[in-house]
């Protein structure tokens, strides 16, 4: 099966700003893709280069199988939603959704029978008439989908399309955006920096950071066994326990403890073992036994944030402190500061990170 | 002195005048913040429209009597056939000026506004530049252009096309067009970095979704650029109405040693040139205030159909 996208070797520069470096990825015909990084990191650039509204300084960019390198953005099977809707205010929405039809020369009867149709598939059927400044938030985000998908795209890409929306308001459309690209069997391609809202979305994330693409694989395998540091870091909570590769079983922390992490790194490479503070338990000193399999560490208590479902203990090792999160429990069953503990995990939780 | 008088008197009695005083100047405050304003538009706004029209209703000549007439002035101005003329060439010399200065001006608006263009802040002052220039020195600088016996335009352009020269300050629509030119070249720069500034208020987003539904730059001009301008078009239409009826410099520059009676038929005489005549020239500043208070109710009306027609135009185009 041909990719919907597929990017090789694509680099683009601004002057002496190189936002996108180097990158290869492919995209499957109808999957929901994320492209997940921090402000600058080249996503929304990359974004733009498959909408055609930017171009590739070199490499090769193809939309199923046909290299779009330099095509307008309106020869392509494509369309962008933007993260501030781009909605002409003057026209209603049923002339904003039938827009993309009537400069294709859609018969005006037509174009407005698919518009409404349209309309009706993001559930704003009734509000044809009204300008962009009568709807709310939520409402003017759904017609910019209607208004990209009424031409059909076999790629739709999203930039930052729930942005502006309010908490509750983004968890509704992300179920709805989702539940839309299963009935449609379309690729979306979605850009966000909310690493939560890819988790919860995508089949597959791609990270960025400063132009380079770090990691692409499905939420869990971005999640649990992260490619470096940055993507440890920026997808979820992780305490970065430094050290150096011994073997390929064991690394040694800063403080000369042996602890088991498989790794294919050399010897002598500068690692960190990245543990998720909901992977790692406590327990009372010297509970914990090396016969389990467990890696263990001691330390003490230094503080207890209380977040409702769950507590988040700081504990303070010899040379660093760490975050363990527990699920809440009753008061007089939680350790407190000053308590001596051990902080454990099997090999398995943790995943060792350059 | 103030000192003794306040000490004299006892202490109660002291501090109420005081508190009434604070009471009055705190009730009054918001009034003077607000009054600079009446004050200096009734002496320069409203006092002199006033006045224009009490001086209408006389028979008044600044040296000599003046007498009450009451509204002869006006129903002999609407039988004056110098009137009408005035009016028409007025309208004439508007509609050529101002349709074309202010299309000339979005395209030139336009082209500013590429992304492309080198060296764009030198270019907007030079397209402000016919703004600074002294209105004398651009109805002297035309009138030679326009010239007929040693004009650049009659002797590169228009021989060379016709084998004529053409005299155009004898010609009415001749005489129209040379006015115009000269207010189009002052005015289209100004309008156009008005529009500029209007266009770069329109979210980039707007054309990038255009082009991706598939729309060509013309079609986006049209359907992004132009409704998105609307409340600015509509704005400079009125204000160079406002403008366009009260030309004046430029044909009297033009008209030469024949002064404000605009060529030697009044074919391209307009109103303030007319008032100016009757006023300044004749002293009949009864009558002259007449054709003021008609130019003043023109021009409102004039200025309201205009918006009105623009509102419509504009509507239509989105």
């Amino acid at each position: 099966m041909t990719a919907a996208v597929e990017i090789s070797d694509v680099t683009k520069r601004f002057g002496d700003v190189v936002a996108v470096d180097n990158i290869d990825l492919t995209i499957a015909d109808g999957e929901f893709f994320a492209m997940l990084g921090p402000s600058g990191c080249g996503k929304t650039t990359t974004l733009r280069m498959i909408a055609g509204l930017d171009f590739p300084t070199e490499g090769s960019l193809k939309i199923f199988g046909d290299e779009v390198g330099t095509l307008p953005p309106n020869k392509r099977p494509v369309n962008t939603v933007f993260q501030n809707y781009a909605l002409f205010p003057h026209m209603s929405v049923l002339d904003n959704v039938s827009f993309g039809l009537r400069m294709q020369k859609v018969d005006k009867a037509t174009a407005a029978a698919r518009a409404k149709e349209s309309i009706e598939l993001v559930q704003l059927g009734g509000y044809e008439k009204r300008r962009p400044n009568q709807l709310s938030g939520g409402q003017q985000q759904r017609v910019a989908l209607a208004r990209a998908l009424v031409n059909e795209p076999k790629v739709l890409l999203l930039d930052e399309p729930l942005g502006a929306l309010d908490l509750k308001l983004r968890q509704e459309m992300q179920g709805e955006l989702k539940s839309l690209q299963r009935d449609l069997g379309v690729s979306f391609v979605f850009v966000t920096h909310d690493q939560e809202e890819a988790l919860t979305m995508s089949d597959r994330i791609a990270v960025m950071n400063e132009g380079k693409l770090l990691q692409v694989g499905s939420p869990e395998e971005i999640y649990e066994r992260p490619a470096n540091r940055f993507v440890a870091d920026f997808i979820g909570q992780t305490n970065l326990i430094e050290g150096t590769v011994a073997d390929e079983t064991t690394i040694v922390l800063t403080n000369g403890a042996r602890v088991a992490a498989p790794s294919d790194h050399a010897a002598g490479t500068a690692v960190a073992l990245s543990l998720r503070p909901e992977r790692a338990t406590l327990t009372p000193a010297g509970a914990v036994e090396a016969a389990d399999g467990r890696t263990s560490v001691d330390g003490v208590i230094a503080g207890v944030t209380y977040l409702g479902n769950a507590l988040v203990y700081d504990v303070a090792l010899d040379w660093m402190t760490i975050e363990v999160r527990e699920e809440n429990r009753p008061a007089g069953d939680r350790p407190s500061p000053g308590d001596r503990v051990a902080v454990s995990w099997t090999t398995s939780d943790a995943s060792v990170v350059v | 002195m103030t000192d003794t008088t306040l000490a004299a008197r006892p202490p109660d009695e002291l501090i109420i005048p005081k508190k009434s005083l604070w009471d009055r100047v705190r009730k009054t405050a918001p009034y003077a913040y607000v009054s600079p304003f009446f004050v200096i538009f009734s002496i320069f706004g409203a006092f002199p429209i006033l006045y224009t029209f009490w001086i209408a209703m006389h028979d008044w000549n600044p040296i000599g009597e003046k007498e009450f007439t009451g509204l002869e002035n006006f129903s002999n101005l609407i039988t004056d056939p110098r009137f009408w003329n005035a009016t028409k060439n007025t309208f004439s010399i508007w509609f050529i000026s101002t349709i074309p200065q202010l299309i000339l001006a979005l395209l030139l608006a336009t082209l500013l506004n590429r992304q492309l263009l080198k060296m764009k802040t030198g270019f907007r002052m030079i397209v402000l530049s016919p703004q600074v220039t002294s209105v004398l020195a651009v109805g002297i600088i035309f009138t030679q252009l326009y010239g007929r016996d040693y004009g650049l335009i009659n002797t590169f352009v228009v021989e060379p096309i016709t084998g004529d020269r053409i005299d155009y300050g004898v010609g009415t629509w001749s005489s129209h067009i040379a006015v115009s030119t000269m207010v189009m070249w002052r005015w289209t720069g100004y309008n156009s970095l008005i529009y500029l500034s209007a266009m770069q208020a329109i979210p980039r987003s707007l054309y990038e979704c255009a082009s991706i539904d598939g729309a060509s730059p013309f079609r986006q001009f049209v359907h992004v650029t132009i409704p998105q301008l609307r409340s600015t078009i509509i704005f400079t239409v009125i204000v160079s109405t406002i403008g366009g009826m009260q030309i004046f410099a430029e044909p009297l520059v033009f008209s030469g040693i024949g002064g404000a009676q605009g060529g030697n038929r009044r074919q391209f005489q307009t109103l303030t040139m007319f008032l100016y005549e009757q006023g300044f020239e004749r002293f009949k500043f009864g009558y002259a205030s007449a054709i003021a208070w008609a130019l003043f109710l023109l021009i409102v009306t004039f200025a309201m159909l205009n918006y009105l027609v623009t509102r419509r135009i504009s509507q239509d185009a989105s």
